[in-house]
């Protein structure tokens, strides 16, 4: 069996009619090359997280008016946990004095950690309520609030968060000392006071429009 | 001869439509027509809004809705939702309680319902339903249109599932004077054996309507038809719409293959 | 004309160590290919790309479904509501398996009027009907994950089935379903199955081509090509023409798609399972039909009760069409030079149609009549007609050659009479 085929009526095609074969072959294949681009991208879109999905991740709304000073409550918001703590007027205080500043990686909150509205030593929108997201920002482990001074973290603690995973702290803000293994504080996500005794997590105050996935590190 | 054998063929399937066309009912299916019918049809927003009025009113007392959420009335819902705001979702779905917990102390409680939950159904199961209602379950209503259609052989014509529904609303009568009805049944035109268990639930001003249309009871059945519909398929318009994109695609794409094709083979014909 | 030696280096290096591109030169590009092939050669190129479109959606469907009884009917229904384009990769799915049949029945019967499954390809048909019952398999078991009331009665009565098996044959159905009835268990394995049979069915698809690029493609002439006159390779001409089809065809599917993309199915499907409500009619779709009609119209036979009897009939039907090639006596292939097989031919669509019909309906009044003659002449058509129509028929004289008869307009015998020719 030939492996070729000539057959005598297609040698008289040549190319008199080549470019215009050409341009339609090309055209068609051309439209047709969009056209299974264009049938791709609905599988590949059914991936993004679905409306019911997007739908779980709206703000929620959080009763503050239980928590004690100095107590702390965790809530979901994305999945993710978020801790909701109320300092009492000494860890204000401390906060505010800031004499541990030169023992933390990041104590002026350069790094994108926080909306704009939280950049500040409190990291929050007032001194008395810190809202933080609850994941380490070396692996992920959630980290414990430890509110006490001193105890099995030695003397010079004043009080923050130990991850028990690495050994990684943070002070009453959520900043990252140095000499642990998390790069960044802990993000801060957008939340507002929707009352006194209401935050509403998910959700910037009306006159910021910061975009929470554009944080450096969840 | 191959014309022969096609058209034989071709009688062959159509006679496939007669098989199941109205076997059920003796009564034929009055067709109202809607918005939504034929390959550019539409959700009528305000026959939505109404219907989900009536529905939610009216209905729900009995029927559950379980595969919709209130979000899906809104801007986020498939298809872009019946036309309301996210705060009139929100409203809408805080009129309703859901059960939520447990809480710390161990204990489920009571929280209005929030736009991703589904709507609220007014029984926590069928059994309660039934037991409400004389053994006869009010099924939920979220399919009920497509679950109604014409099915294999139905000709795109003939009666679909919106017509069925709109009949039963309509169709309540009283019975003829040779009709045995039994206990806790209804007499209707158009339902299967003609006895059913729900009473008519619609009647003239059954519901306010608040863009000022007429509430008589075939509006009333018209919008929350519509609504049914929508809930039954609320990406509809995206169906249609897409399918008119890719129709002329393939159409155009078609023709130049066609082109390419009888080129290409020139020498061998 | 095909350039033999590959252009870029890197193509070069690669085809040294992997013939790929030589092989798809060889196979694609160079093959041979009788140069009086139809459109009813299409469908099986259409059959191939149906089965990438089905395996494509299904994967996507699979990454949100979820195969447990209390969540099967929800996910699919979030797949319709909440997933991005989910309503389109469902009804594009749902409708791909009809369309799939369809394509699939086409090519079947292209075969059966051409002498398709005659030698040298026997082969290649039974490994044709292997992939048909693959398929069958594969369709019934997907059509049960949605979990509606089809889904459920439907399996109960197949898996059902089985316990007409003597003996063995209530074990056999406790197997089946890992418990008492359909239930979870049995949802669980059938959507590990139906994940896996497509991939077997790609396997098979793989060696029915072998077996098809061993002798080339059968032709609406029946004889074989001679020499290189006959033929002309498969691209561009087939490539452009299998597109074409397959343009024609995409338009007549996305019309179901887009506009009735309900109209296929049962509406029944969109009713939660409920193992205490039996539906009023339980009926497969479409594409079982025929089988199912031949299953209810066996009554009881001698010593074999009817659900034994129509379990028989059912598979036999299917099993027959293994034997085909040595059930056909006639030395000719092609149905256009064959008078009397190409009026029987006909009868079998006939009735083929007439069983789907009797399928539909309930088995009362006169469907019960009809349904015993169709099948009957099921099985005469084929273990009667098809032997002694062979021998008893006088087929017209053949063509020379195919490019003689297409040169000189077509079908018909070519210059002085040629003594008939063997294939």
């Amino acid at each position: 069996m030939a492996d070729t085929a000539q057959p005598g009526p297609m040698a008289a095609h040549g190319h008199a009619g080549g470019t215009r074969r050409d341009f339609l072959s090309i055209a068609a294949t051309a439209v047709a090359g969009v056209g299974a681009a264009c049938a791709v991208w609905p599988l590949v879109s059914s991936m993004n997280p679905a409306r019911d999905t997007l739908s779980a991740g709206a703000p929620v709304d959080i009763d503050i008016s239980r928590i004690q000073p100095g107590q702390q409550i965790i809530v979901l918001w994305r999945s993710r946990p978020i801790f909701i703590a109320r300092r009492t007027q000494d860890q204000q205080n401390l906060v505010k004095a800031d004499k541990d500043a030169g023992q933390l990686r990041d104590p002026q909150s350069n790094a994108n950690q926080q909306p704009p509205y939280a950049k500040n030593v409190f990291r929050s929108v007032k001194p008395e309520y810190l809202v933080l997201v609850g994941i380490c920002t070396h692996l992920g482990c959630i980290p414990e609030f430890v509110p006490q001074p001193g105890g099995s973290l030695g003397p010079s603690w004043q009080g923050g968060y130990f991850c028990p995973c690495h050994g990684s702290r943070y002070d009453l803000s959520g900043r990252v000392f140095q000499g642990v293994p998390a790069p960044y504080n802990l993000p801060v996500p957008p939340y507002h006071f929707v009352s006194d005794t209401q935050i509403r997590v998910g959700e910037n105050p009306p006159d910021s429009t910061f975009d929470f996935n554009s944080i450096d590190q969840i | 001869m191959r014309r022969l054998a096609l058209a034989v063929i071709g009688a062959g399937l159509l006679l496939a439509p007669l098989a199941h066309a109205q076997e059920e009912s003796e009564t034929p299916l009055p067709r109202p027509g809607w918005s939504f019918d034929g390959p550019f049809g539409t959700y009528d927003r305000g026959a939505l809004q109404r219907g989900f009025q009536v529905y939610q009113n009216v209905c729900a007392n009995c029927h559950s809705l379980n595969l919709v959420t209130y979000d899906d009335l809104g801007p986020n819902g498939p298809g872009g939702g019946i036309g309301y705001s996210e705060d009139q979702v929100k409203g809408i779905a805080a009129q309703k309680e859901v059960t939520d917990g447990p809480n710390d102390q161990g204990e489920m409680f009571q929280r209005p319902a929030r736009p991703p939950d589904h709507f609220v159904p007014p029984f926590p199961n069928d059994q309660a339903n039934r037991a409400a209602h004389n053994g006869a379950l009010p099924v939920d209503l979220s399919l009920i249109v497509k679950e109604r259609a014409g099915g294999l052989g139905a000709l795109p014509w003939s009666a679909n599932g919106a017509d069925y529904v709109y009949d039963i609303l309509t169709g309540f009568k009283n019975a003829p004077a040779n009709d045995k009805l039994p206990e806790n049944s209804y007499y209707n035109e158009y339902f299967p054996g003609h006895h059913i268990a729900m009473p008519p639930p619609l009647a003239d001003d059954a519901v306010n309507y608040g863009d000022g249309t007429k509430a008589t009871t075939a509006q009333e059945a018209h919008d929350v038809v519509t609504f049914l519909t929508w809930a039954a398929e609320p990406t509809m318009e995206d169906r249609k719409r897409n399918g008119a994109k890719v129709l002329i695609f393939l159409v155009v794409l078609t023709g130049l293959l066609y082109a390419a094709k009888r080129k290409i083979w020139a020498g061998v014909h | 004309m095909a350039a033999p030696q590959p252009q870029s280096k890197l193509v070069r290096w690669i085809d040294r160590r992997l013939p790929i591109f030589t092989f798809i030169n060889h196979e694609l590009n160079e093959y041979p290919t009788p140069k009086n092939l139809s459109y009813w050669w299409n469908f099986g190129s259409l059959a191939g790309i149906l089965l990438v479109i089905m395996i494509a959606t299904g994967v996507f469907l699979a990454m949100e479904y979820t195969p447990n009884v209390n969540l099967a009917f929800d996910s699919v229904e979030r797949i319709m509501r909440d997933v991005n384009w989910g309503w389109l990769i469902r009804y594009i799915h749902m409708n791909g398996a009809s369309f799939f049949f369809i394509v699939t029945y086409i090519h079947i019967f292209r075969g059966l009027y051409y002498g398709s499954y005659k030698e040298p390809r026997e082969l290649l048909w039974m490994l044709g009907v292997v992939i048909l019952l693959c398929m069958m398999a594969t369709a019934f078991m997907g059509y049960v994950l949605p979990w509606g009331q089809m889904s459920f009665w439907g399996a109960t009565v197949i898996t059902n089935l089985f316990s007409a098996i003597p003996v063995v044959g209530n074990d056999i159905v406790t197997w089946l379903w890992g418990g008492f009835s359909v239930d979870n268990p049995t949802l669980n394995r059938f959507y590990a199955l139906h994940y896996l049979m497509p991939f077997v069915i790609v396997a098979v698809v793989g060696l029915h081509l072998m077996a098809l690029h061993t002798h080339g493609s059968n032709n609406p002439l029946g004889i074989d090509r001679k020499g290189p006159q006959d033929s002309i390779p498969f691209h561009p001409y087939y490539t452009i023409k299998d597109s074409l089809g397959l343009g024609v065809f995409l338009i007549i599917f996305c019309i179901f798609v887009f506009y009735f993309p309900n109209a296929l199915g049962d509406p029944q499907n969109y009713i939660r399972a409920n193992p205490l409500q039996t539906p009023p009619e339980i009926v497969p779709e479409w594409y079982f039909l025929p089988f199912y009609a031949m299953l209810r119209s066996v009554p009881d036979i001698l010593f074999i009760k009817a659900k034994l009897a129509g379990v028989l009939t059912m598979f036999g039907s299917i099993f027959l069409l293994f034997i085909l090639p040595w059930l056909d006596t006639s030395p000719v292939r092609s149905a256009r030079f064959r008078p009397t097989y190409k009026w029987v031919y006909w009868l079998l669509v006939i009735d083929v149609i007439v069983l789907g019909l009797v399928g539909a309906h309930r088995p009362e009044g006169w469907w019960i009549v009809t349904g015993r003659i169709a099948t009957l002449y099921y099985f005469v058509h084929f273990l009667i007609l098809f032997p002694l129509i062979g021998i008893f028929e006088r087929p017209l004289p053949l063509p020379t050659s195919i490019s003689a008869a297409v040169t000189k307009g077509g079908g018909k015998l070519a210059g002085a009479s040629a003594p008939m020719e063997k294939p």
